[in-house]
Formats: C-alpha cells, structure tokens, sequence
C-alpha cells in the first residue's frame, strides 16, 4: 500500500471536526494515520498545489462505459482512468451494454474486472430483462451479486404498472430505482428542447412536458407503493418544483442532474453542433436557474456526469442523425468550478459529489478524521488548465469543451491503498 | 457594395439586409436576360456546379439548373431520395466524392435541418442550400420577397400573411426571416397542431382564423400541405384542412381591397387554393417561378465572384 503526505491541504467534508480547516494529512496503510501542522514522515511522496483541497472520494451516480458490447467507444478500463483522471473513486455504471446487464454473471463481469485499484465500479442492473420494457429483471439476485441500483438508463419506462411493480419488488431488499422521467409520446422525435431555439432552427423539439408528465406520473407510482425513487438526471424548472413539492410531503425521491444543464442553455445549439445534442435536451435559463436553484436548497441531492461516450461518426454528421450524449468524467468538476464556483459553495459540491450519492447506493462514507479508510479526492480550485483531447483518457471525444480554459483542477484520487495522480 | 458578406448562401438568417439587396440588384438583370431572345450568359463559364438533392425535387431542381446552365456552368446532378445514411455513405463523404471530380459549387437540398452548415464546416466548397428540412430554403424566400418587390414597388412596410402548415415549413421560417430584414410585418396562420409553440419568439402575428388574418394582409402566401413530411397525421382530412384553411374567390371576395396571392408550388388545387384563386388576377404564381431563375442566377453568380479564379 501506498503512503501519501498532503502538505497544507484544506479539508472540505461538512461531517468531519477537522472541515475547513488547512493542514497536513499523513496517509498509511491505506487509512488516515495522522492529521496536523507539519508533519514529517521519511521517504513518504508529498502532494503539494497552489490550494489543495482534500474531501472524502468522489462517486458518479452515471456514467456508461459501453463494456462489454461497444469496446471501442469506452472499456471498463479507459472508463476507469477517466474517472481517475476526474477525480472519481467510484463508479455506478449504467446498464446500456450488449448484453445488458440484467443478471448476476453480467454484474460480477464488472465487478471482477475493477477488483484492484483506486477506482470502484459499482454496476448498475437493469430494471427490465435485456431492457426492453416488458418483464422485471432479476434484481435481488443482481443485488445480492453487488449491484448497487436499477435502471434502464435512457429507455424510460412507458409502461407505468412496470414501474410499479419494480419499485414495490425492490422494496423488502431496499433495492434503489434511477428513473429516466421522458415521455416518448410527448417527447415524439425531438432532437433539442422545444423553445425559440427550436423554432429558429426549424428543429423538432422536446417539450419540457415531456419531461415533467413523467416526473408526475413517477411521484405518483412512490407515493402509492410507498417506495424510493431515484431521477437520474432532470433539466426542467418545472420537475425542479414537483420533486421539492413531493419531499416536503416526506416522498423518498431524489434528483440528479449534469454539470452541463446547470451550465449551458439551448443557445449554444445555433450552430448544429452535434456534441451539444444531449438526453434530457439543453433547456432555457428559465430551467438552468431552477436547476440551480435546486442544488443549493437541497432538491437536487446528486451531480453526475451522464458520461456518455459515442462514435465519431456518430456526431460528426447531421444533426438529426447525431447520437445524444457527451463524455464528462474529466471535465466536471473543472466545468462546474470554473462557471459555478460563486453559486454553489465548497462544502455543497463535495455533498453533491461524494456524501449523497455514497448514501443512496448504500457506499460507505469515510468521515475525514484520523484512522478512516483513506477514500479521497485532491483538486485545486485555483488552477488554471487547458483542456485538450490529446491528454484525456477517455477513448471517445464527443466533448463540446476541448479548448476550454478552465479553472480549477483536479490533482488525484486516493483509494484502496493507492494514490492516483491526475 | 458588389461583394456578398458570406461565401455560401446557408440561409437568410446569415444575410444582412445589405446582401438581399444585392441579390435583388443582380437579379434584375439577370431577368433582363431570360427574357431576351438569347437568355444566356459566359459569366460561369469555367465553373462546374453539382446538384445534390438528397429529397425529392422537381421545381428546385430545375429552376436551379436551368440557372446554371443560363450562365454557362458546367452541371451535374446526383439525387438519392433516400438519405446518406440510410445508404450507408455519409454526407461528407459523398460530397468530397464529388469534389474530387473538381467541382466548384455545390446546391444541395437535404431532409435534415443544419445540413448545409454542416457540409460548409466540413468540406472545402462554396454551399448554396436548397432547402433542409424544416429549417430554411432562401432562395425561395429571396424569390418570393423579389415578387412581391416587384408587385407592390417594395417590401418594406408591407403585411405578409403565411398559411398552412408553419411547423414543417422552410419556406415560412426563411420567409419570415426575409421579409422581416426588408421590414415588412409578417403574420402566420394555420391549424395550432401545425404551429410551433414558440413561433411569437419570432416576432410575427399568430391568427388561426383565415378570414380575420385575409383582411389583415396585403399579400397572402399560401404553402402547399407536405403531408410527406407529416410523421402523424394533424388534422384529419384534406376536406377538413380545406374549410379552415383553403383560400377560395369567396373569402377574397369578401375583403374590402385586392390582395396579392402567392403560393411555392407545387400547388394542390382544391387543398389549400382552388383552381379559381390560382388562375386569378390576384395570383403571382407563375411569376415567382420566373423570378426563381433569375435569383438563383444571382446568388449563384454572386457566390462564385468570391471564389478565386482567372479572368
């Protein structure tokens, strides 16, 4: 195992005595040995940065890593880097795979394959058989395996009694459900939001109705089942309003949302730029605002990356033909520092990144504090960096971002007894 | 000004009033010439034009062609009504095909919105869109503009009514975005199943009643009903759309002043104008497809002033 000195690191973890705080942390032996003013240890590698910060390991509540099946956008292993390289110890990977994860040998294919290292895979089952909508998969036999969730990724369930029946056959297991809220009726063949963008680009849009008949019919199948529901991510001032309605009458719901909606508007698709095309769709500021609004009161428990890796050739072409989606697991944190550092406070984002999503799948949560298991993210908000395709890991490159000048960086990742450098 | 401030005509939305105008100028003589008894010019003589139509087109295509080859160009015509994709070949590469056989230009119509701006960023080629789904089609637009320009003296000032189906129409988003740069008022009508949400965004009027929205305007354009792009069916029969919204001698007779009809073609007689309106004084039909040669002369000529060649 490694051993690690943080020299003047600010701790950032609203549990832990020691929050806020700027000082040295000595790992070993894969935990936390000693937390305080100048610390020595001999031979023992230092992490130092302009301002370090330490909070307890990052996990992304979706991402998709397309292995097995689609090897040659994404392997669990290239995934697993990026996901290093963004700051990341842990992973809930989506089950959009060929096959799709809907069994137990399929769940410990991802579990096996991420056994070392500094970064966990966490599979995330399908919520129907070979996700097609009709039938629930094995979901305690995949729970019992290590899966940690159960979704069909971007296929929303239609069929609103198979939603009921997975949310009340997860319930004597504890089991968590990540709903995709689209109504496909609603929704027809958008390929953007439906706004004065749209209508401009002469473009088929996806209402934000699409979006919210379905957050409505959702709250209505838990407040009936009495269970738990997950959104994986949302993107409309309108679901904003019904989840907070819902959890102040006590609902068991959360919402996740990407950094990109918080950041970007529908405006920037003026051009057809492809890598812009994204499920739910980019919406008005009207939308980014209450997204906003909704992560720092608490609506919105989760950020995730919805890292979604494509095929060249699937975004260089017309828009309309063009996949949805974008990869994400190496610019959020820096895309979220560098427009949202002034909204969304310190202590929020590592909430948002870490504390939340480890307690809804269940994960462990070190409390930073001598003698916890060492399961960390370094970064420097104050950095300055180009992001460049050349030095990410990830092997697809549908990112509208390479060029970006952004502030705020992430320098490692330590878990597992071993230290990562980004 | 003699110069277009863009290499390739994309849409209207990336012309500036100074370039319509330009159009328009080039255009009038361009008409002079189609109508003398020797309607040809050398002007293109050493530049080679490629037509793709990747949807069907007739009218387009020939209006586009019989431009070219009035100013001397070399042509050739590839059109696959099913799309690239579906062929397996995608768009850039089908076109850089092309261009490899030295082609100069190329008019392209597509099924996709943002297609010719696509193709602009990708391949080394001066662009003249023909029409891409529902985004834009401006040489239709500049055409029906010059009609009306030269109908009533200007646009300027002038009301424009555009019936029928605005949700899948180019032709009204490029003639909104036309007519608006020259200062006329634009108002649009048709069934709210056939109306984007957002269409106000774009500061024109919204009436769903034909009648009200006939006594408004001075020049009512009436689109033809594409039911080949319709994916689900908006209203339930022709006989059903035709009531609401066909434009018969009765509603015009009943305005207090003449209005100017105009319509894109090809027309459906019956459907959205009856055989009556369409062969009536108030109609400029066949005139915006004599001046569609003429504008496609221009911008054609136009475009092809900016790239570099010897004199």
């Amino acid at each position: 195992m490694e051993s690690l000195l943080l020299r003047s690191a600010q701790i950032i973890d609203p549990r832990s005595a020691h929050n806020g705080t700027t000082t040295d942390v000595l790992i070993r032996g894969g935990k936390i040995l000693e937390i305080g003013q100048n610390l020595s240890a001999d031979g023992v590698q230092e992490v130092h940065s302009n301002h370090l910060c330490v909070s307890p390991g990052w996990l992304d509540l979706q991402a998709n890593f397309n292995d097995p099946g689609f090897e040659h956008r994404e392997t669990l292993e290239s995934g697993r880097l990026a996901a290093a390289r963004g700051g990341y110890t842990a992973v809930a990977v989506m089950p959009s795979t060929d096959p799709v994860i809907d069994s137990k040998s399929s769940v410990e294919y991802i579990l096996n394959r991420s056994a070392t290292g500094p970064v966990e895979l966490l599979p995330i089952g399908a919520l129907s058989e070979g996700r097609k909508g009709l039938d629930i998969a094995g979901m305690y036999d995949m729970h019992m395996a290590g899966a940690v969730a159960f979704s069909d990724d971007q296929k929303p369930v239609s069929n609103a009694g198979l939603l009921l029946l997975a949310l009340q056959y997860v319930k004597p297991f504890d089991g968590l459900v990540v709903h995709f809220p689209h109504d496909v009726s609603i929704a027809g063949d958008g390929k953007m939001n439906e706004s004065p963008m749209s209508t401009q680009l002469g473009m088929k849009g996806i209402p934000a109705l699409a979006e919210e008949l379905m957050v409505e019919r959702d709250l209505s199948l838990v407040n009936y089942a009495g269970a738990q529901l997950h959104f994986g991510t949302i993107s409309t001032q309108g679901s904003v309003q019904r989840i907070r309605e819902a959890q102040q009458k006590g609902a068991r719901i959360s919402a996740g949302v990407t950094p990109y909606h918080l950041v970007l508007t529908d405006e920037v698709l003026k051009d057809f730029d492809t890598n812009y095309k994204v499920l739910p769709p980019l919406r008005r500021e009207d939308d980014r605002e209450a997204l906003l609004a909704g992560v720092v009161d608490g609506t919105i428990q989760v950020i995730c990356t919805d890292h979604r890796p494509r095929e060249i050739e699937t975004k260089q072409c017309e828009f309309d033909h063009a996949a949805f989606g974008m990869i994400g697991l190496e610019s959020t944190y820096a895309l979220l520092n560098t427009h949202l550092r002034d909204r969304i406070p310190a202590e929020r984002l590592v909430e948002m990144l870490s504390l939340n999503p480890r307690q809804l799948v269940k994960q462990p949560v070190e409390v930073i504090e001598e003698g916890s298991v060492a399961n960390l993210t370094l970064f420097d908000p104050s950095l300055d960096w180009v992001y460049a395709q050349s030095d990410q890991a990830s092997l697809a490159t549908n990112s509208p971002f390479y060029g970006a000048v952004f502030t705020g960086k992430v320098i490692g990742v330590f878990n597992r007894g071993m230290f990562f450098a980004s | 000004m003699s110069e277009l401030s863009s290499d390739h005509l994309l849409g209207i939305k990336y012309l500036n009033e100074a370039d319509i105008e330009l159009i328009f100028s080039t255009a009038d003589n361009f008409k002079d010439v189609i109508n003398r008894p020797i309607k040809k010019v050398p002007s293109l003589r050493d530049i080679t034009i490629a037509n793709l139509f990747f949807e069907n087109s007739t009218r387009t295509r020939l209006s586009f062609e019989l431009a070219e080859k009035r100013l001397s160009a070399d042509v050739v015509n590839f059109s696959a009504a099913s799309s690239s994709v579906k062929k397996g070949e995608t768009l850039i590469d089908t076109v850089n095909n092309i261009l490899a056989m030295k082609v100069d230009m190329v008019v392209m119509r597509h099924p996709n919105p943002g297609a010719g701006l696509f193709l602009s960023q990708h391949v080394d080629s001066r662009i003249v869109n023909a029409g891409d789904g529902a985004h834009e089609h401006p040489t239709q637009a500049l055409l029906d503009a010059f009609s009306i320009r030269e109908r009533l003296g200007a646009v300027s000032g002038k009301k424009v009514l555009i019936v029928g189906d605005i949700l899948h129409s180019r032709v009204a988003l490029s003639n909104i975005f036309c007519l608006q740069k020259l200062g006329a008022k634009v108002m649009v009508c048709g069934p709210p199943t056939l109306m984007p949400k957002y269409i106000q965004s774009l500061g024109v009027e919204v009436e769903f009643n034909l009648d009200k929205a006939l006594a408004w305007c001075d020049v009512a354009n009436m689109l033809r009903i594409q039911l080949e792009r319709q994916d689900t069916r908006f209203f339930p029969s022709l006989r059903e759309y035709s009531m609401l919204y066909g434009l018969t001698s009765d509603r015009l007779n009943r305005l207090d002043r003449k209005i100017i009809v105009m319509h894109p073609g090809p027309i459906n007689r019956g459907v959205e104008i009856t055989s009556e309106v369409a062969d009536s004084e108030h109609s400029i039909i066949l005139d915006q497809v004599e001046n569609g040669v003429a504008i496609r002369m221009a911008v054609l000529y136009l475009l092809a002033s900016k790239i570099e060649r010897l004199a």
